[in-house]
This record gives structure tokens, sequence and C-alpha cells, in this order.
């Protein structure tokens, strides 16, 4: 039986799927899960899931977001290239140093 | 009183034997039980089982790694301790040493199981050892053979059905009085040292006893039979090992079987042919 596996790296944050188990049960599974996926990187919680409980959805069985022409709303138009005034990049460092103050970066 | 004795200078000759045979036995115990578990790499029934094998391995090989840094205290070093000694005069109990039988997953699952029980029943009575640099390194220690037992109890229970609850009885009869020898003296004068100076704080007579009183009934719960069963009083808590159950080597006076000099042979003979007087570092020292 095959286990989906999720991965949360530190409390608060988002299970994201990383992978699979073969193991016989839950518990195994939990066990197996521990050991292949959180043992290497920084982790602090580990959700498994059969596989067959997993519901799919796939864009040949529908078609997310429409039909019709969406492509407005990427704004290609807009650029984020330009080089900003000088008093915009002094304060964008001013922020970044005290965010890393606050031990936020 | 707990981590007292912070340097050999402050012991005396039979207790520095002393403190020196319960090292070895420890660091032994683990560095051989590793040695055999690599040799199911890649050859495990499940590519899960495979890694979670070896992922005990590694942990027991780290183990061994932090008693023999102990034994630095004493003068010696990790390479002579490991690639220098000759096969007898290693201290492990001979449930480590001998060979699974051919492709039997059963036979490792049984010995991990058995071991990990007894395992953990030392590093408790470690705990509060007069001996500062042992009891500092247990805790880290027992954070990770927690699992080992939760891993070894998961998959006996589930291997305990039929075909694979013959393999289990068949394991159990072969290895039982093997294990066994884990709670056997190096000699009694030094095991009574062990005790006296609080390096370890239960006698190999109390361990026994916890471990037999754990592992009969966890077996018997699954239906297999052990030599010792009937002389376990499940309530009492009394036991004691006969000479007649324990195999004729028992690994902690030096005697071992025919399979250790095989693996003996076969881990140092790398260390051997390129004439080697020390080992290659890919680690800086265990903390």
């Amino acid at each position: 039986m095959i286990w989906e596996v999720f991965r949360q790296e530190e409390q608060g944050g988002y299970h994201t799927h990383c992978g699979n188990v073969h193991a016989p049960d839950r518990e195994m599974a939990k066990q197996f899960a521990a050991i292949q996926h959180g043992r290497r990187k920084p982790t602090n919680s580990i959700w498994v899931v059969p596989k067959s409980e997993i519901g799919e959805l796939d864009a040949d069985e529908i078609a997310f977001g429409g039909s019709t022409d969406k492509s407005y709303r990427w704004a290609p138009t807009y650029k984020s290239d330009v080089e900003h005034a000088a008093e915009v990049i002094d304060s964008e460092g001013q922020q970044a140093e005290a965010e890393k103050q606050r031990g936020d970066a | 009183m707990v981590g007292e004795i912070e340097s050999p200078e402050e012991l005396d000759a039979d207790e520095r034997d002393a403190l020196e045979a319960l090292l070895q036995r420890l660091a032994d115990d683990e560095y051989v039980l590793a040695e055999r578990y690599t040799e199911w790499q890649v050859r495990a029934p499940t590519l899960e089982s495979d890694l979670a094998l070896s992922n005990n391995a590694q942990d027991e090989l780290g183990h061994a790694r932090l008693w023999y840094d102990v034994l630095e205290d004493l003068g010696y070093e990790e390479h002579e301790l490991v690639y220098e000694r000759d096969p007898d005069e290693w201290r492990h109990s001979t449930l480590v040493e001998r060979p699974f039988a051919e492709g039997d997953w059963a036979d490792a699952i049984v010995r991990h199981y058995l071991y990990d029980v007894a395992e953990e029943l030392r590093l408790e009575a470690l705990e509060e050892s007069s001996y500062a640099k042992i009891a500092d390194r247990v805790g880290k220690i027992q954070s990770e053979e927690g699992y080992h037992r939760e891993h070894a109890e998961n998959w006996m229970e589930r291997l305990a059905t039929g075909e694979g609850h013959e393999r289990l009885q068949d394991a159990v009869d072969r290895l039982f009085p093997h294990a066994l020898t884990l709670f056997e003296p190096v000699d009694e004068q030094t095991e009574e040292t062990i005790v006296d100076a609080g390096f370890r704080t239960e006698s190999l007579e109390d361990l026994a006893e916890e471990w037999v009183n754990t592992t009969v009934p966890f077996l018997d719960g699954l239906g297999l039979e052990t030599p010792a069963v009937e002389r376990v009083h499940f309530d009492e808590y009394e036991f004691e090992v006969l000479d007649e159950e324990l195999p004729d080597k028992r690994g902690r006076d030096g005697s071992h079987t025919d399979a250790w000099n095989d693996l003996h042979d076969e881990f140092t003979r790398t260390y051997r042919e390129l004439g080697r007087s020390e080992a290659t570092k890919i680690m800086e020292t265990a903390e």
C-alpha cells in the first residue's frame, strides 16, 4: 500500500508533499516516512495519507480558470526591472536592516 | 554521585580496568551489530525496510564511536580499537556476531528486538553513572534508541502470523541463548568493580531479570516460545540465567563463535592489506 508523505519544516508552515512510502498500515507508514523524509531535512511534522484517499482532478477533465482568454490577469506590461529612485533603494535597505535587527530575516 | 569522576586519574588500577571493560562491552556490541546490519543493505525485503535497517546501522556506529571516544581517556585510539585489536580481545555479546540465516528477515528482526530491549535497559542503568563522560552521553543515545525498539516491535507484531510466525520461532530458538550472553560478566571481579565504582548503577543480574521479564511476556503474547518461559514469573520478577541455557562461547570473556573470526577478518582486511597505521577520518571526533 502506498502512503503519500507531507513534510512540514517548521511549526505553522505548510505540509508540503515530499514523496511516498510503501507500508502495510498507518503506523509503519509513519515510521518509514520519518526515516525516509524526516531524517535529513529540518522537520517539525509529517503527515501520511493513503494514496487511494487522495482525490485528483487534472487539466484533461476540467478547464481550470474557465475557457475564455484571461491573459489580462498576468499584467505583462508592468515593468519590474526598472531602476528605482535613490530614496526608494535607501528605504528598502533600511527596511531590510530593520528586519534583520528584529530577527525576522 | 552522578558524574563525580571527571578523569581516569581519579581511579585506582582495578577501577580503570573495570571502566575499560564496561566501555568495550558497550562499544563493541554497537560496532559489531552495525557491521552485521549493513549486510542487509540493498538486500532487505523492501526499499523502506532497507533504509530503516541502514538507519539503525548508522545510529549504532555513531553510538560505538561515542564509547570508543571515551576509551581514548584511557590512552587508546579509535583505529587501534577497531582495526588493530585481535578478535579475541573484543568483548561484544555473541548475539551481535552471529551471521544471519540466509536471507531471513525474521532473523534480523528478532535480533534487533532482543538487542534493543537490552540496550534500553542498560542505558537507563548508565544515566546516573559516576563517570561524567558516560552520564553525559547517555541522553543523546537514548533519543535514537526509543525509535529502534518501536521499529523492532512493530515488525515482530506484523510477522507473527502464518509462515512469518514459524520463522520468528526459528530465529528465537537460535538467538535467545546468545542474547543471554548480553548479561554475562567479563569476569566476576571486574563486574563487581563496575557496580561498586558506580560506573553502572545496576548489576548484570538485575538487568537480565528486567530484560527477561520484558522480552519473554512479549514473545509469549505473539505465541513465541522461549526456553526460559516456564521460569519467568511474570509478576514476581525473579530470574537467574542458568549455565546450561548459555551457549559455549559467550563473547564477553573473549571467547567467540567462528563466524566472528570471518567477520573480523573481513572488516579489517583493507586496513591490513594497505599496511595502515591510522584510519581516514571523514568526520571530526564525536562530541
